[in-house]
């Protein structure tokens, strides 16, 4: 089954009387279990991409699967929804909620699920996620007294606790020195070999090894590159 | 998001930061402060029309001549009240049960040797009974408030009877005071003493008595009195026909307007008035009920309250944009926290719901601290309007409702942007 799958995904930008094509026709599939690096130069569309997969934009045409259910039709709410059961979010620059602690920010995906979660079930798989990334001692610490390694681990944390469908990561070392940016990427790995989906935007091609597969898009066109393992 | 997830969010965003929320709720504070002091002055003013007014019963119409001003002068607009408008009435309007008189005079009274100096009452046979319902005094150390009879005012004797009114009988009731100043120690019941030249009989004496109003209690004594029958007076002081107090008790206090009406045709026909050109009566009497002081003393407070009213409302105005002001901030600083939000699942209404409570917040902050300050004003609001201000009980939930209002209402947009914002240029913001 797949989790994702595209079909000629166009998405323009109006700008003035300009039109900015930002994607011309993206047909992309992701397995379950696959591990997707999303290469390009800036500009070439890989975020616009990585927007539309995560449900925060909508094409301008074009057909999105999300684990076999047409969503490009569904309304914002239903779009949020969404969110927050099947998708992940993993961010360069972490946007953790200052003044919450690790473990609230890792529960935040959990109290939008109406009725659902009880503040002890949200404290319970808070702490199970913040422990899976090695941070269950420092859940009561705010954003600010944790160090950047640490709060993308909080942020991990926080896209695994709804198991989701998949984990969208966009540049998740860009912000991080190389040593703590390998700690990152090798919990990554880990999580891929546990099963998880991930779809990962980088530039940095000793990023990008990491992953299973690895797609370049070019100018709002998709070309799958060869696999990282096969040419490792 | 839960209630408790959506409370503490809320207040951790509005506790952010403290001083520009405590600032925001500064307009809040006043006008909540000056609705409680508004509500506590219109509350205070009944509560003393009240205390001052018990006298005048809901079934009673006070009825007294009409006085018009000429070269600076008081005179008399027309005819006397008589004493004989007064004896017919019940005949001459039918939802008229009964009267009550009174007319004043001072004279001498003298027992024996001794001499005094002394305000006489005339009065009809009703009035120990209007004197135990008015109010205003009472018997030394009875507890306010408890109903006395006829029987708890005597302290002996009797008082005279409808019969010895109509006939000028000459019998008088005394006070305290008087008997004691008269007396001695001796009893009065019995003795004939001399009103100014004429003899008469003191057949009761009343109890001691005091004001309920403690600050009356320096002024007036209510012991030194002298009660005779009306008609007795009138003989006795007036060499004409003088000016009564009539109280007139109507059978139907629910048809009050038509009482008052009947009452007026009834004087109009004894004092021959006739409307002028334009059809209007000018009126030589007036006809004043409960209803009517009230409303005359609610409109001075009212007065002061709707100068409070438009500072409540100002400010509660210029509070509430304070807080949409700050909401419209507090959501600009926080675009990336709310694409967060929504990335992860937040809802439009779950945005929504987390900034129009936290606007609520400040408001119901600035309500509660307003609430405080208002009770504190009172006594300021006191000194300004004669000492009629009193806490209106209900004014409490009243304000916090205000300013929860207040925050909805000056909430809702900031909220609304909020919920509008796109969750891709959100989480890009910097």
């Amino acid at each position: 089954m797949s989790v994702i799958q595209t079909v000629g995904l166009i998405r323009e930008y109006q700008m003035g009387n300009a039109t900015l094509k930002a994607l011309r026709g993206v047909d992309i599939t992701v397995h379950q279990g696959d591990f997707i690096a999303l290469m390009g130069a800036s500009g070439s569309g890989k975020s616009t991409l990585l927007s539309l997969i995560g449900l925060l934009d909508r094409a301008t045409s074009g057909k999105y699967y999300l684990e076999d259910v047409e969503v490009s039709s569904l309304t914002r709410d239903e779009l949020a929804a969404i969110r927050g059961r099947r998708i992940g979010f993993v961010f360069q620059n972490f946007n953790l909620l200052p003044r919450f602690s690790a473990w609230e920010n890792v529960a935040l995906p959990l109290a939008y699920r109406k009725g659902e979660f009880g503040p002890e079930e949200q404290y319970k798989r808070a702490m199970n996620s913040l422990s899976r990334v090695g941070l269950d001692r420092r859940a009561g610490h705010q954003p600010m007294e944790l160090s950047g390694g640490e709060r993308q681990r909080v942020a991990i944390a926080r896209a695994l606790v709804t198991s989701p469908a998949v984990i969208l990561a966009d540049e998740p070392t860009g912000n991080l020195d190389s040593t703590t940016g390998n700690e990152i990427m090798n919990l990554l790995n880990e999580l891929h070999a546990e099963g998880k989906t991930i779809v990962m935007v980088t530039h940095d091609p000793s990023i990008a090894r990491h992953a299973s597969r690895i797609c370049v898009m070019r100018d709002g066109i998709l070309t799958e590159g060869e696999s990282a393992h096969v040419a490792a | 998001m839960s209630l408790r997830d959506l409370l503490r969010t809320s207040w951790r965003g509005a506790s952010a930061n403290k001083l520009r929320a405590i600032l925001t709720m500064l307009g809040i504070i006043i006008g909540v402060a000056s609705v409680i002091a508004m509500l506590a002055l219109g509350n205070g003013a009944r509560a003393a029309v009240e205390a001052r007014f018990r006298s005048l019963g809901a079934n009673q119409v006070q009825i007294s001549e009409a006085m018009s001003f000429n070269d600076g002068q008081i005179e008399q607009a027309g005819e006397i009240l008589s004493y004989e408008d007064g004896l017919l009435m019940s005949e001459g309007a039918d939802m008229v049960d009964h009267v009550d008189m009174s007319i004043g005079a001072s004279g001498k009274a003298r027992f024996g040797r001794a001499t005094l100096d002394i305000q006489i009452s005339g009065v009809t046979a009703n009035a120990p009974e209007n004197l135990a319902t008015a109010g205003q005094v009472q018997p030394v150390g009875w507890s306010e408030g408890v109903a006395f009879t006829m029987n708890d005012l005597l302290a002996d004797g009797r008082f005279f009877t409808p019969a010895e009114v109509l006939e000028k009988a000459p019998v008088c009731v005394i006070g305290w005071q008087t008997a004691i100043d008269l007396f001695g120690g001796d009893g009065p019941i019995g003795q004939m003493i001399r009103v100014n030249r004429s003899r008469c009989e003191v057949i009761g004496l009343i109890t001691e008595l005091e004001s309920v109003d403690e600050s009356e209690r320096y002024r007036s004594d209510p012991n030194s009195i002298l009660f005779m029958p009306i008609s007795t007076v009138i003989d006795l002081f007036y060499e004409e026909e003088p000016s009564v107090q009539i109280t007139a008790y109507v059978t139907d206090e629910s048809r009050m307007d038509e009482a008052k009406s009947q009452i007026k045709e009834y004087l109009r026909e004894r004092h021959k008035i006739e409307p002028d050109s334009e059809g209007e009566y000018i009126d030589d009497f007036n006809l004043t009920t409960r209803k009517d002081i009230l409303g005359a003393q609610q409109e001075a407070a009212n007065t002061f309250s709707l100068l409070l009213a438009a500072m409540a409302t100002v400010s509660l105005i210029v509070g509430g944009i304070g807080i949409m002001n700050v909401m419209l901030v507090s959501v600009t600083e926080r675009t990336r926290e709310v694409g967060v939000r929504m990335a992860v699942g937040a809802r439009s209404l779950d945005i929504i719901l987390q900034f129009l409570l936290e606007a609520i917040l400040i408001s119901v902050g600035g309500g509660l601290v307003g609430v405080v300050m208002g009770i504190l004003s009172i006594p300021l609001a006191a000194s300004l309007n004669q000492g009629m201000a009193l806490l209106e009980p209900a004014s409490i939930p009243l304000a916090l409702a205000v300013s929860i209002v207040v925050g909805v209402l000056f909430g809702i947009y900031p909220a609304l942007r909020a919920a509008r914002l796109d969750p891709i240029e959100a989480l890009r913001y910097e």
